[in-house]
């Protein structure tokens, strides 16, 4: 186990080195520089303040320049945020999205999981089709549609919660943008886990299982839940780095202070080091939960551990 | 088992249509009902919404983002302060002389404190705008410093920083030398970026200085929380010299969108939106009545022609027939809205100026499209050869519409065939400045009160001339107003200048901007003005019942 684990965390090196190298390449490519803006200029000082970036430096050394700070942990300073460093913002950011993500992803296993177990053994019967139904509307429905939804009925029509804002340890605040957020994993996990225990339901061991005359629930729980969930693990791996790198869409309407408006600012703004610290960070959170998934997978099935 | 599927179908249904319902009904009438009384209210806290972008940096040296001039208006002072109309007042300077060439000012600072307790000396102002000019700071705002004698060259690297035009004489008086009269100097000595730093806290803590911890200010409010990209909360600071007159103890910035904040001044969460959706303008009035306010803003819409590459070289016709066929009261009536100003002329209307309007702008349209047909038909286009061009604007759905019906308009007053191109900001930002487009989008806010800022970029050679435009008596015309003492005629100079541009046809103005906000009635001690800076230190709540 702990060579395997070794072993991939390895192999993560060059994957993220790859990732970085050409993350840079494409953005110095991209026409425009994080200083061409629409403010009076002068070239000399416009060259002063790359010099001061060392922007005016050919490209090789720059990209050394990124290396050798990355490896000592320093995603350098940002450029339109002017005397925050990535590292920063990334560490002002982040809680803010684990908050809600990990929230969200959290709900959403939960909930989703119990709705898709529940509509498996009913299969067929209004029981099945309703929350279905319901689920391919969760998939359907774009959070810029239920988020502002959300807003409308709890904050505007009910004041029962705030319409945005965040403050830091306050449900009130973290509830509508996880709802928003867990809408669309719960009917995915929904899905998922009714299609995966259906399969289970009908292999030979559960049958063996209800032979034997055992009850419902425990050839659920005892025999059916670790296989059901093994398609939901391989989902929620890359859909937890997605989550916990923040929603650019719930993060703007509901105006939170997250990391995940900067992946579309940042680019746009040719912040250098804050689209490469931020596609880092994705990079290495897929990385890391592709492992976790892999150390699931052979937790819920023997199968996979012999494999090993 | 059919049936029992639909039932499933129908109940999904029926939720929807309830969402769907209570998205119909639109918000509640609640923030149009509230009753407001004539006394201050109990709790004086205001929360006031900023763009979506946020803060970037509360350093006034390195600020160039409205959000950040909006905060550090309330957080900080400079020897004058923007009264509550917009005009320069008496801010830590109480009284200044000035020379009789106008080029050298005395100002003389009152017993003004930092929020620490320490006074505000005049040095400290040398020492601000000297680092906001030292090449090492890396400020892209150095520039608009360029009035004060020796600023360019320290901003370029040429000249030290100790040789600024600026000297404290002592503790409390502070001389400036001028390079050039500059009669928008009091304007720009009320920016952010001419208030004093205090020297201490950024030699101790670096580019953590503006952290709530660190931060030591002058202004009417201390900062108490800020959360980079969240919300901004400052709090009234007893020791600014005039504490007394101040009404908010409390003020929050909170960023976010314009329909964000929207929804958050009717969920009664924002007093004072920075802005809201052209689009809603209409809908708003109908529920909001007078909370829905409007006013004249520094800035204008332009469409820029290339007049070094063809078909706009040598081509005065063509342009003339171009301006001429657009309709600005149409566009500004159907595609803005009617909340922006049609424009004739690049500069937007400022006190005192004299805008010169030209003739053609008071045609009736059937008149003034025949003069646009015949100056097309002068430049050699007709409909069997119409004009084929590129337009290029940065991508924004606000730029399409109007785009798309200048085109129009185009299309059906001349024949012409404009295609136009939507582009990434940066994307066009580098062909305009490579002058590689015929045509293309601009934008410009002005940075103080006065034309010059708009009538630089037509300047020849000027760093932001895109459009590759000359003439030397405009540039005459620019020096000799530079030159000049007497503010009036410095106006009339750049009135003739402004005029050139016209019969040249440099540039084809659209309109110029106007902000808008959404102001709960209880909120008083703002008036719409130019630049759209209202200081919190003159607003005050009534008492009110509702949200």
């Amino acid at each position: 186990m702990g060579r395997f684990l070794l072993r991939r965390l390895l192999t993560a090196i060059p994957t993220l080195l790859l990732i970085a190298t050409l993350a840079f390449l494409i953005l110095h490519l991209a026409p425009g520089g994080p200083f061409d803006s629409g403010h009076v200029l002068l070239p000399q000082i416009q060259h002063a303040i790359e010099a001061r970036y060392h922007l005016d430096e050919p490209l090789w050394r720059q990209y050394l320049r990124y290396l050798a700070d990355l490896a000592h942990g320093d995603l350098g300073p940002s450029y339109v945020y002017r005397g925050t460093s990535v590292n920063d913002i990334i560490a002002r950011g982040l809680p803010v999205d684990l908050a809600v993500g990990g929230t969200a992803m959290l709900a959403a296993l939960l909930a989703g999981s119990a709705i898709g177990l529940w509509a498996a053994l009913n299969r067929g019967s209004w029981r099945d089709r309703v929350p279905m139904t319901l689920a391919v509307l969760g998939i359907s429905l774009p959070t810029f549609v239920t988020a502002p939804l959300l807003v409308l009925v709890f904050a505007l029509q009910l004041h029962w919660l705030p319409a945005g804002d965040w403050v830091a340890g306050s449900w009130r605040h973290l509830l509508l943008p996880a709802l928003a957020l867990a809408l669309p994993y719960t009917a995915f996990v929904a899905r998922l886990v009714r299609a995966s225990a259906l399969d289970t339901l009908a292999s030979p061991w559960i049958r063996a299982a209800r032979a034997r005359g055992l009850g419902t629930w425990r050839v659920l729980l005892h025999h059916a839940l670790r296989p059901t969930m093994l398609p939901v693990v391989s989902f929620l791996g890359p859909a937890l780095a997605g989550v916990l790198t923040g929603s650019i869409v719930v993060e703007h309407v509901f105006g939170l202070p997250g990391i995940g408006r900067y992946f579309v600012g940042a680019a746009l703004n040719r912040d250098y080091t804050l689209v490469m610290g931020l596609t880092l960070l994705y990079g290495t959170l897929v990385v890391l939960f592709n492992l976790l998934v892999d150390l699931c997978y052979a937790w819920l099935d023997p199968r996979v551990r012999v494999a090993a | 088992m059919r049936g029992r599927a639909r039932a499933g179908h129908v109940l999904a249904v029926a939720a929807l249509c309830s969402i769907a319902a209570c998205s119909g009904g639109g918000p509640p009438g609640n923030a149009t009902a509230a009753r407001v009384g004539t006394r201050p209210a109990a709790v004086q806290e205001l929360t006031r919404g900023i763009d979506a972008g946020g803060v970037r940096s509360l350093d006034p040296s390195l600020a160039t983002d409205i959000p950040a001039f909006r905060v550090l208006d309330d957080l900080f002072e400079g020897l004058t302060r923007l009264d509550v109309s917009g005009e320069p007042a008496p801010g830590v300077a109480e009284r200044w002389e000035q020379s009789a060439d106008g080029l050298t000012w005395t100002f003389h600072l009152r017993a003004a404190q930092w929020s620490n307790g320490e006074p505000v000396r005049a040095s400290e102002f040398v020492q601000a705008w000297r680092r906001t000019l030292d090449p090492r700071t890396a400020s892209d705002i150095s520039q608009i410093l360029a009035p004060l004698a020796n600023a360019q060259a320290i901003a370029e690297g040429r000249a030290d920083p100790a040789t600024l035009g600026a000297e404290a004489l002592d503790e409390r008086t502070l001389r400036v030398r001028l390079d050039r009269p500059t009669p928008y100097l009091l304007a720009l000595l009320g920016m952010s970026f001419m208030a004093p730093q205090y020297q201490p806290a950024i030699a101790q803590w670096g580019e953590r200085w503006t952290e709530p911890a660190h931060l030591v200010c002058n202004g009417a409010f201390t900062l108490s929380e800020s959360v980079l990209g969240g919300r901004i909360t400052l709090l009234r600071n007893p020791r600014y010299w005039n504490a007394a007159s101040v009404h908010l103890t409390r003020v929050t910035y909170i960023p976010a969108d314009r329909s964000v904040q929207t929804d958050r001044y009717f969920a009664g969460e924002m007093q004072f939106t920075d802005s809201f959706s052209a689009e809603q303008v209409r809908w708003l009035r109908e529920r909001l009545g007078s909370q829905v306010v409007t006013g004249p803003y520094l800035g204008n819409f332009v469409i820029g022609l290339n007049v070094e590459r063809p078909p706009f070289a040598g081509n005065l016709a063509l342009r003339r027939a171009l301006t001429l066929a657009v309709d600005r009261n149409e566009l500004v009536r159907y595609v803005r809205q009617g909340l922006y100003e049609p424009a004739w002329t690049p500069v937007p209307p400022i006190k005192g100026y004299p805008t010169p309007v030209p003739d053609w702008a008071r045609l009736p349209d059937e008149e003034r499209h025949a003069l646009a047909r015949r100056y097309y038909a002068e430049a050699g286009y007709s409909p069997q050869h119409p004009l084929r061009v590129a337009f290029h604007y940065p991508t924004d759905s606000d730029n399409r519409r109007t785009y798309e019906a200048v085109a129009a308009m185009w299309r059906q007053n001349l024949g012409a065939e404009v295609g136009t191109y939507n582009e990434e900001f940066r994307v066009q930002l580098g062909e305009r400045h490579l002058h590689q487009l015929p045509m293309f989008h601009y934008a410009w806010i002005g940075d103080f009160p006065d034309p010059y800022t708009f009538l630089q970029l037509f300047r020849t050679g000027f760093g932001y001339n895109d459009g590759g435009y000359s003439n030397p008596r405009y540039d005459a015309l620019l020096d000799a107003a530079s030159a000049t003492a007497d503010p009036g005629l410095r106006y009339r100079m750049l009135a003739d200048a402004e005029r050139i541009l016209d019969e040249d046809v440099a540039s084809i103005p659209l309109y110029y901007y106007s902000s808008r906000h959404l102001i709960k009635p209880w909120v008083r001690g703002w008036q719409p003005n130019l630049q759209d800076r209202n200081l919190s230190q003159y607003m005050l709540l009534l008492e009110h019942e509702g949200r």
